[in-house]
């Protein structure tokens, strides 16, 4: 509105500038008609529409306003035809507030200009001083002929409007909805994750207490065998011989010196108790070895369960630890089924800061790898060899290294490995070096595996950060 | 505004003879249609659009003659004005300069857009505007009545108010208001 109050301003100064007699001129009536009746037309609507933005009102003034703006700059342009299209441009600006109560007042205007004028003043409007009482039905005519066209245009744009607007709220409902469902679907994540967590640690639990039995096992194995020498010496002793011994003596009792000395048999007598004391050393001298080995084993026994007691205190607990202490545990662990086996173990053992970690998480990953080691040298014929390595790498982490010349993993199965519930043993259960890994990622390390493929060994490392 | 629009400015009373003192050519035997302008009136511009209208409408039926006023003390180039282009694009009608308003005293035209219709005879039969009112073009009676005219039809509009600037000082404005009937 105010552009058109200025185009109104520019062609009155264009147009009619200034009235003259002869040679003195004065400003246009024009060009003030342009500047304040333009200016009052413009500057309302203009002053309603920043006060009162949005309300009906303000619409209905601004259809007024611009329709008699139409009429000033008609008059300005000396009623020129082509003027009038302004009118027109007017409605369809107007039809911008699709709202045909706004163009129904632009026309009432226009419409109601026409007729006071045809009745009172035909030649300002027709150019006639006698015209058709109707004729302001013929331009009013033409003004409703747009308007419904327009009227046409608002309802159909206001039923795409209706029909976009209901189409964003089902689609912004849908976003909701799955919003929630991404929400609901992530806390039932987080919580299938804490407890796959929780059963991996369980899992690496029962791998090492698995290891320690097995172990123990192993030791009760000995001391079952020492325990059926020690019977078997037993049963070798001659308690029979010394019973009939006892019974003659017994039965000599009255004169025992004259039995001794005179009988045949009480004189053979005492090189027989000297052979019988002879014969009874010997398994005396066997069941006493193997009490000694019973009782190493069983102490080996209460070592194993002592240690696995110690590691199994529970996670969580952060400790500054000897690495070649820890990992020298592990070992002993397995000690009496690497023994059974027959499986060789090297240590390169090189000298690293002490490690500030859950003294658990490591016992476990080592035991489990220790295990499999041994799993992979069972089906190994010759040098059956194991080697533990203990190194800091170029970045300083802490490096221990399980290598054995097993029967080494195929390319396909090294990429998982480390998946839940892979695994190549007969009774395994796929939780091990899966419980591993996820205990080296929470102890800010990593877990890898290396195989140069089937019967060439493989090299499991865990990498730990030195400073936990 | 609306006053102003329709305020007529004064007609005059030309002379009902061709004046013979005048420098104004005459075709004989063609109807004759003379007219003074302001050149810098700007009412004057749709009496210029309704003579373009006329001479369209009634070609060859008369000569057409444009008197643009230049006063004392204004140069040519003052005259010369956008106004005076446009009248000499209108093919067929004659433009020229009233140096001092000397031809304009001659027809008593004291007002821009007096328009005097003589006939073949030399007698006036039509004077006043072809506007209906200030500036503003359309249909009126005085083009009408100059068209019926020319085109031999009997009108009983002879004479029209006119709408347009003054054209000279008040000396020429109080001989013309005078001569007023």
């Amino acid at each position: 509105m105010i552009a058109q109050w200025l185009a109104g301003i520019a062609a009155a100064l264009w147009i009619s500038p200034k009235t003259w007699i002869g040679d003195s001129s004065q400003v246009h009536i024009h060009v003030w008609a342009a500047i304040l009746l333009g200016g009052a037309l413009s500057g309302f609507p203009v002053w309603l529409a920043r006060s009162h933005p949005g309300q009906a009102l303000t619409r209905h003034v601004i259809a007024v306003a611009q329709v008699l703006t139409s009429a000033l700059l008609i008059h300005l342009t000396g009623g020129r035809i082509e003027t009038h299209f302004h009118i027109f441009g007017s409605l369809a600006f107007l039809a911008f507030y699709r709202d045909w109560r706004v163009l129904a007042t632009a026309t009432i205007v226009v419409a109601g200009d026409h007729l006071i004028r045809d009745l009172y003043w035909p030649q300002s409007v027709f150019g006639v001083l006698t015209a058709s009482s109707w004729r302001w039905v013929e331009h009013a005519g033409w003004v409703l002929f747009e308007d419904v066209i327009l009227f046409v245009a608002i309802r159909k744009m206001l039923q795409e409007m209706s029909e976009i607007a209901l189409r964003r709220a089902t689609l912004e409902g849908s976003h909701v909805e799955i919003e929630r469902q991404v929400v609901e679907r992530t806390a039932e994540l987080n919580k299938t994750q804490a407890e796959l967590l929780e059963t991996s640690r369980l899992a690496g639990m029962a791998e090492v207490a698995t290891s320690v039995l097995h172990n123990v096992g192993n030791v009760l194995n000995s001391v079952g065998v020492s325990a059926e020498l020690a019977t078997s010496k037993v049963h070798e002793f001659r308690t029979g011989s010394l019973k009939n011994v006892a019974e003659l003596l017994q039965q000599n009792s009255a004169d025992l010196p004259a039995f001794l000395a005179t009988d045949p048999r009480g004189k053979m007598l005492p090189d027989y108790l000297l052979k019988l004391a002879v014969h009874l050393a010997e398994p005396q001298q066997a069941i006493l070895q193997e009490m000694e080995m019973l009782k190493k084993n069983i102490d080996h026994i209460k070592e194993i369960v002592a240690m696995q007691q110690r590691y199994a205190r529970g996670t969580g607990v952060v400790e500054v630890i000897s690495v070649a202490d820890l990992v020298e545990d592990s070992i002993r662990i397995n000690t009496a089924s690497f023994t059974r086996h027959e499986v060789n173990v090297d240590r390169e053992i090189a000298q690293v800061p002490p490690l500030k970690t859950d003294r658990h998480k490591v016992m476990q990953i080592l035991v489990n790898l220790l295990s499999n080691a041994k799993h992979a040298l069972d089906q190994s014929e010759g040098d059956r060899r194991m080697t533990v390595r203990v190194s800091q790498n170029q970045e300083g982490m802490l490096e221990i290294a399980v290598i054995d010349n097993g029967t080494g993993i195929a390319p396909e199965n090294l990429s998982r490995i480390f998946s839940h519930g892979f695994t190549t043993k007969k009774l395994g259960h796929g939780f091990g070096l899966h419980s591993g890994a996820l205990a080296a990622k929470e102890l800010g390390g990593t877990l890898k595996a290396h195989s140069d493929g089937p019967g060439l060994g493989a090299t499991f490392t865990l990498t730990l950060p030195l400073e936990n | 505004m609306a006053q102003y629009s329709i305020t007529a400015g004064i007609t005059g009373t030309p002379p009902e003879q061709w004046p013979e003192t005048s420098h104004a050519q005459r075709a004989p035997g063609l109807a004759q249609l003379v007219m003074f302008l302001h050149p810098r009136c700007p009412c004057s511009r749709a009496t210029l659009g309704e003579l373009e209208q006329l001479m369209a409408h009634c070609q060859g039926k008369f000569g057409a003659q444009v008197w643009f006023i230049q006063p004392e003390g204004m140069d040519e180039d003052w005259a010369k004005t956008d106004l005076w282009h446009a009248a000499t694009a209108i093919p067929g009608v004659q433009v020229n300069v009233d140096l001092h308003g000397e031809e304009a005293g001659r027809f008593q035209a004291a007002t821009s857009g007096l328009t005097l219709l003589y006939d073949a005879g030399g007698l006036l039969v039509f004077h006043g505007g072809i506007t209906l009112a200030r500036g503003h073009s359309g249909d009126n009676p005085g083009r009408d009545a100059i068209e019926s005219l020319l085109k031999q039809k009997s009108s009983h509009v002879t004479s029209s108010p006119v709408f347009g600037c003054a054209l000279a000082g008040e000396k020429l404005q109080t001989e013309c208001t005078a001569c007023q009937p």
